[in-house]
C-alpha cells in the first residue's frame, strides 16, 4: 500500500503496459547502436591504438636536420681559400598546405609573388613533389624575400624557410684545381653515402681537397626533434643534438706563392702562345706542396649549386680541357728531365763513374736504327755532369744500353716514377714506367715473342732519355726534383699543413714521410746534382734567365723537351723543367710543364725562374710557419 | 516548487544533461573553441530548458500548423538572405547573433509531426502519406542549403515517430523498400561534394590530403587516445590542429583522444542513459501527443549521437551533424536544451494515480476515479 503521506516514483515498474513493444524495440535499438559504436571504438583505441598513436606522433613530431657547417680551407698561414655564405631556401610540404582549395590557391599565389616565379610553375613543382616531403621551391632567396616570408610565416601553412651554407671559392682560376669544389650528391652517391648518414640534399666534395679531405671537412649534422602543428609551424622543440662543424684544414699551400706560380705560368703561356701547363712546388724537406697549379683553370663556383647544362657542355667541349688537373692527372713523357735517373743508374751500377768520358756524337746506330742527338754535330767527349748540362742524348743512349731496361726501370721507380703516393686529392694518375715485362703484358697478343711484344734495344736507349713509353705527371716530377734536392729521399707529397677543430686545437699535423730512398750512394747522387747545377749555369740560355730576373743561379735544374704522339722526326713536343734551390740546402723543388712547349729552355725554365724570384723575395714569410 | 511538481520531475535527465554539457565545455576548452560564448549558449539554453519545462506542451499541439509555416519561412529566408560559410548557406543574422534555422527546424518538425500524428490513434495510409508530405518540403529546403546531415535527422525523426506512433508493419516495409530503392539512386541526387564524401568514406586513402584527410586525421586522433587517453589538453592531434572542425563536427575525436576508450565509453553511457530516459518519458507520457514529442526528441538526439560518433570513428559517412550538448554552436545547443525541456514539460504534466492499490501514471486530462490527492 502506498502511504498517503508520501509521493513515490515507480519508474518502469508500472504494471500498466505503457512500455509498449515498440518502446522496448526502440530501447533495444538504442542499446544496440551504442554497443556497435563501443565495439568500433574499442577496436580503434585498443586494437589499432598503438599504430594510430604512432601515426599521430609522426604527424606532429618531426626530426629536423641541423646541417653542420663545412670546415674552411685555409692556406698554411690561415688565408681562407673558401667561404661559407648563407643562403635561404623556401621549402613547402604539400601535405600541410590548406586543404581548402581557395585558401590553398591564395597561399600559393602569395608565395609565387614573393619568390617571383609563375604560379603555375610553383603549383606544378608541388604537384610533382613528395606530398609529405619538404620540397625546395626557391633557392637563393634575397634577404628581402626571406624577411617577407618570415613575416607571413604564421599565416602560411606548410611553409618553412631554411638557411643553408653555400660554398664560395676564392680565386677559383688560381686555387680551383687544388681546392676543388663541392656539389650535390648524384644518384649513386645517394645510395653509397646514405649509409654514412648523408642526406639526399647534402653536398659532398667532388674533386680537389674538397673531395680528398671530405671526412675532415664534412662535420657531423645535428638534429632537432620538433613538434609541429597541422600547419607545419614549429610549436616547441623536444630535443636537440647540436651539429659539429667540420674541421678547418690548413693546406700546405702558400697562397702568395700559389698566386705567383699561377701568374708566372700564365705569363709564360701567353708569351709563348701556349694554352695549357702545370707547375708543382714542393718543400724537399717535408714533402709539403707549396703550390700546385694547372692551367687553364675554371670557375669552381659554377658547381656549388649543380652546374647548368650549358656551362657544363662549354667546359667539357673546350679543346684546352680546363677540367683536367694536369698537375696530378696529366701524363706525359718526361724527356730529358729523366736523364738524372739514367745517370744515377749508370753510376750506381758501376757502368760509369763521375769521371768516365763518353763521346757525344750526333747520332748512334743501334741494330741498324739511327738514334739522333739534339745537335747535328759531335759535342766531343764528356763526363756525366757535362752530359747532363748539355743534355747530350747520345751519351745517355750509351749509358742506358749499359744499364739495361730492367735496371733502368727499377731506378725510375725508386725515384717515384710510375706512382705518386698519398697526396690528399682524388684523381692522381700514376704515370708509367715501362720495361720488357710491361710491354709483353700490354701487347695483347698471345705469342709473347711476337714483334709487338718484344722489348728492343731501341726501347731501352730511348727510355734512357725519358721517351719510349715513359709517362709522368707534373706532381711526379716535383717529387723527383725534391728527391734530387734532398739527396735521394722520395717524400710523400702532402697538401695538409694542419687540421684544426672549431676551438683552434690542432688535431692533425703533417710530418715528412719518406716513402722510399733512391738506392744510390751520396757521392753518386751528388755527381748527378753537380750536373744539374752546371745546367742552370750554362752561359747562353739558362743563366740568362736568372740574370734577367735578378736571381742568383743557385740550385740545380734540368730541362726536358719531350716528343710525343708517335715516332719519327719533327714530332710535337712538351716542355719540362725540374728545379731545386738553393743548391747546398734546398728549400724548394719544383716542376714546370708547358703543354706543346717547343723549347724547354725558353718556355719552361723562365717560368721556374720567376717562381724562384718570388720565393726568394717572400721566403721569410713562407718559412714563418 | 510544489512537492507534486518536484516529484513529477525526471530528476535523472537534467543530471545527465548537466554532465554532458560539462564534458562538452571541457572538450571545447581543449579544442580552443570560444569557450565563453559557448557558456553563454548553455546559460541561454538552460533558460530555454526551464521555460520549456514550465510551458504546458499541450498548448503546442494547437500551434503546430503555425510552427510549420514559421519553419518553412525561416528555411526559405535562409535561401534568400542567409550567410554563406564553407560553401553552404545556413545562417541568418538575428540581432547580431548567427541563427541556424536548420537546427531549430529539427525540434519544430518533431512538434509538427507529433501534433499531426496525435490526431490519429491508428495510422491510416492517408495519415501515413500526410506525414511524409509534411516532411518533404522542409527536408528539400535543407538538402539544398546544402545540409545533408540535418536532412538525415528529418528522415530519422519521421521514421522514429512513425514507428512509435504505431505505423503498420506494411507501412514501415514500404519505407524500407523506398530506402532500398533510394540508396542506389542517392549518388545521383547528391551534390558533388556529398558524393565525394561518400566515396572517401568507402576508401579514405583515395585522397589522403584532400577530402579523406579529415576522416583519417580524426580516426588517428581517436585511436591515439588508446585505453586511457592522453589527458585533458594533451591530445597531440587535437591540440596541434590536425583534427578538422575540432569544435563542431569532430569534437568527439578531441574527446576520445584526450579521454581514451574509458572516457568515450562513459560518454556513450551518458548518452545511452539519456536516450533510455527519454524513452521512459515517452512511456509515461500522459497523452499521445506527449508520447510523440518525447519519442521525436529521442529520435532527433539518437540519430545525431550515432551519426556524429559514427563518422568520427569511421563507421558512418561524414555529414555535418553536431554532437548534442558537446559540439560548439548556439542554435544547436539551445534547440537541444529546449527539446529536453519540452520532454520535462511532458513529465510534469502527467498525473500520478492510484488504481487498485497500485500507483500508476494516468492521462492528466482523463477523469480517473480515485485520484489520490496526496498533498498534505
Amino acid at each position: 500500500m502506498i502511504d498517503p503521506g508520501r509521493w513515490v516514483e515507480l519508474g518502469g515498474a508500472t504494471p500498466r503496459a505503457r512500455w509498449s513493444a515498440r518502446l522496448v524495440a526502440a530501447a533495444a535499438l538504442a542499446v544496440l547502436a551504442v554497443g556497435v559504436l563501443s565495439v568500433k571504438l574499442a577496436l580503434l583505441q585498443v586494437h589499432d591504438g598503438a599504430r594510430l598513436a604512432g601515426l599521430a606522433r609522426a604527424n606532429t613530431v618531426h626530426r629536423v636536420v641541423l646541417e653542420a657547417d663545412r670546415g674552411i680551407i685555409y692556406d698554411r698561414h690561415g688565408v681562407p681559400l673558401v667561404a661559407n655564405s648563407p643562403v635561404w631556401e623556401l621549402r613547402v610540404v604539400p601535405a600541410q598546405l590548406p586543404v581548402d582549395a581557395v585558401a590553398r590557391t591564395a597561399e600559393l599565389a602569395e608565395l609565387a609573388r614573393i619568390i617571383g616565379v609563375p604560379e603555375e610553375r610553383l603549383a606544378g613543382t608541388l604537384a610533382a613533389a613528395d606530398p609529405y616531403g619538404a620540397a625546395r621551391v626557391g633557392t637563393d632567396l634575397t634577404q628581402a624575400q626571406e624577411l617577407a616570408i618570415n613575416e607571413r610565416l604564421p599565416e602560411l601553412a606548410g611553409v618553412a624557410i631554411q638557411r643553408r651554407e653555400v660554398r664560395t671559392y676564392v680565386d677559383p682560376l688560381i686555387f680551383g684545381h687544388v681546392v676543388g669544389y663541392v656539389g650535390p650528391l648524384d644518384d649513386s652517391e645517394v645510395r653509397e653515402l646514405g649509409r654514412l648518414g648523408y642526406q639526399p640534399d647534402e653536398v659532398t666534395g667532388k674533386v680537389g681537397v674538397e673531395a680528398g679531405l671530405e671526412s675532415q671537412l664534412r662535420g657531423k649534422d645535428g638534429w632537432a626533434d620538433v613538434e609541429v602543428d597541422a600547419r607545419g609551424q614549429v610549436v616547441k622543440t623536444l630535443a636537440t643534438q647540436a651539429a659539429v662543424p667540420g674541421l678547418s684544414v690548413y693546406l700546405s699551400l702558400d697562397a702568395a706563392l700559389q698566386r705567383a706560380t699561377a701568374q708566372a705560368l700564365a705569363a709564360g703561356l701567353v708569351r709563348d702562345h701556349k694554352a695549357a701547363g702545370a707547375s708543382v712546388v714542393i718543400d724537399p724537406r717535408t714533402g709539403e706542396v707549396l703550390a700546385l697549379v694547372s692551367l687553364p683553370g675554371y670557375d669552381t663556383n659554377l658547381f656549388t649549386h649543380g652546374i647548368s647544362k650549358a656551362d657544363y657542355s662549354r667546359l667539357i667541349s673546350d679543346p684546352n680541357r680546363p677540367l683536367l688537373n694536369r698537375a696530378i692527372a696529366g701524363q706525359y713523357a718526361p724527356g730529358s728531365t729523366f736523364k738524372m735517373v739514367t745517370a744515377t743508374a749508370g753510376l750506381q751500377e758501376g757502368k760509369i763513374t763521375a769521371q768516365t768520358l763518353l763521346s757525344c756524337p750526333s747520332y748512334i746506330n743501334v741494330g741498324g736504327w739511327i738514334y739522333h742527338n739534339w745537335a747535328s754535330y759531335s759535342l766531343g767527349d764528356m763526363n756525366v755532369a757535362k752530359a747532363l748540362a748539355t743534355s747530350c742524348d747520345t751519351f745517355f743512349y750509351q749509358v742506358a744500353a749499359m744499364v739495361g731496361d730492367v735496371t733502368l726501370a727499377r731506378y725510375a721507380r725508386a725515384y717515384g716514377f710510375g706512382e705518386t703516393k698519398g697526396i690528399e686529392m682524388p684523381g692522381v694518375m700514376p704515370g708509367l714506367v715501362p720495361d720488357r715485362i710491361w710491354k709483353q703484358l700490354r701487347c695483347g697478343v698471345p705469342d709473347l715473342n711476337a714483334d709487338a711484344c718484344r722489348w728492343t734495344e731501341g726501347d731501352t736507349i730511348t727510355l734512357g732519355i725519358g721517351q719510349s713509353y715513359l709517362l709522368t705527371t707534373p706532381l711526379n716530377q716535383a717529387v723527383y726534383a725534391a728527391a734530387l734536392a734532398n739527396g735521394g729521399q722520395v717524400l710523400r707529397p702532402t697538401l695538409v699543413h694542419a687540421v684544426r677543430d672549431a676551438s683552434g686545437r690542432v688535431v692533425q699535423s703533417e710530418h715528412a714521410e719518406v716513402t722510399g730512398m733512391v738506392p744510390a750512394s751520396a757521392a753518386n747522387i751528388q755527381a748527378v746534382r753537380e750536373g744539374m747545377r752546371e745546367e742552370i749555369n750554362r752561359p747562353y740560355n739558362m743563366n740568362y734567365w736568372f740574370r734577367a730576373a735578378g736571381v742568383p743561379a743557385d740550385g740545380g735544374g734540368k730541362t726536358g723537351t719531350a716528343q710525343w704522339g708517335g715516332s719519327g722526326l719533327d714530332l710535337p713536343t712538351h716542355a719540362w723543367f725540374v728545379f731545386f734551390a738553393p743548391f747546398a740546402q734546398p728549400e724548394i723543388a719544383m716542376s714546370v710543364f708547358v703543354e706543346r712547349g717547343e723549347l724547354s729552355e725558353v718556355e719552361a725554365a723562365p717560368i721556374a725562374v720567376q717562381i724562384m724570384k718570388f720565393y726568394r723575395a717572400d721566403r721569410d714569410a713562407i718559412r714563418a710557419s | 516548487m510544489r512537492p507534486s511538481t518536484w516529484h513529477r520531475l525526471d530528476h535523472l535527465q537534467p543530471v545527465l544533461v548537466g554532465m554532458l554539457a560539462a564534458l562538452g565545455g571541457m572538450t571545447l576548452y581543449s579544442a580552443h573553441a570560444d569557450w565563453g560564448r559557448q557558456a553563454l549558449w548553455v546559460v541561454l539554453g538552460a533558460g530555454a530548458y526551464a521555460a520549456a519545462s514550465a510551458f504546458d506542451y499541450r498548448r503546442l499541439r494547437a500551434l503546430a500548423p503555425g510552427l510549420y509555416v514559421t519553419m518553412l519561412l525561416l528555411l526559405v529566408a535562409v535561401h534568400l538572405v542567409g550567410r554563406t560559410a564553407l560553401g553552404a548557406r545556413r545562417w541568418l543574422s538575428v540581432a547580431g547573433f548567427p541563427l541556424e534555422p536548420s537546427e531549430l527546424s529539427k525540434l519544430m518538425i518533431v512538434l509538427v509531426l507529433a501534433g499531426y500524428l496525435a490526431r490519429h490513434e491508428k495510422l491510416s495510409w492517408r495519415t501515413f502519406a500526410g506525414a511524409l508530405l509534411l516532411v518533404v518540403p522542409p527536408a528539400c529546403l535543407i538538402l539544398t542549403q546544402p545540409d545533408l546531415g540535418t536532412a538525415m535527422v528529418f528522415v530519422a525523426v519521421l521514421l522514429g515517430m512513425l514507428f512509435l506512433g504505431g505505423a503498420r508493419v506494411s507501412q514501415l516495409g514500404l519505407l524500407a523498400a523506398a530506402g532500398a530503392v533510394a540508396v542506389p539512386l542517392l549518388p545521383h541526387l547528391l551534390h558533388g561534394y556529398q558524393r565525394r564524401r561518400l566515396e572517401i568514406f568507402l576508401d579514405p586513402n583515395q585522397d589522403p590530403l584532400g577530402a579523406g584527410y579529415n576522416l583519417l586525421q580524426a580516426r588517428i586522433a581517436v585511436g591515439a587516445g588508446g585505453l586511457f587517453g592522453q589527458g585533458w589538453l594533451h591530445g597531440l592531434q587535437g591540440q596541434l590542429g590536425f583534427v578538422p572542425e575540432r569544435a563542431t563536427d569532430f569534437v568527439f575525436a578531441i574527446f576520445a583522444e584526450e579521454f581514451g576508450l574509458l572516457g568515450s565509453l562513459v560518454l556513450l553511457a551518458l548518452f545511452g542513459a539519456l536516450l533510455i530516459r527519454l524513452l521512459r518519458s515517452a512511456a509515461v507520457a500522459p497523452d499521445r501527443f506527449g508520447e510523440l514529442v518525447a519519442g521525436g526528441v529521442l529520435a532527433m538526439l539518437a540519430v545525431q549521437v550515432v551519426e556524429n560518433v559514427g563518422m568520427n570513428i569511421g563507421l558512418l559517412p561524414i555529414a555535418g551533424i553536431p554532437l548534442p550538448l558537446i559540439s560548439y554552436g548556439g542554435s544547436a545547443t539551445i534547440t537541444t536544451l529546449a527539446a529536453l525541456g519540452l520532454v520535462q514539460s511532458v513529465m510534469l504534466r502527467r498525473r500520478l494515480v492510484v488504481h487498485q492499490d497500485r500507483l500508476q501514471y494516468g492521462d492528466a486530462a482523463a477523469p480517473v476515479a480515485g485520484v489520490v490527492r496526496l498533498q498534505p
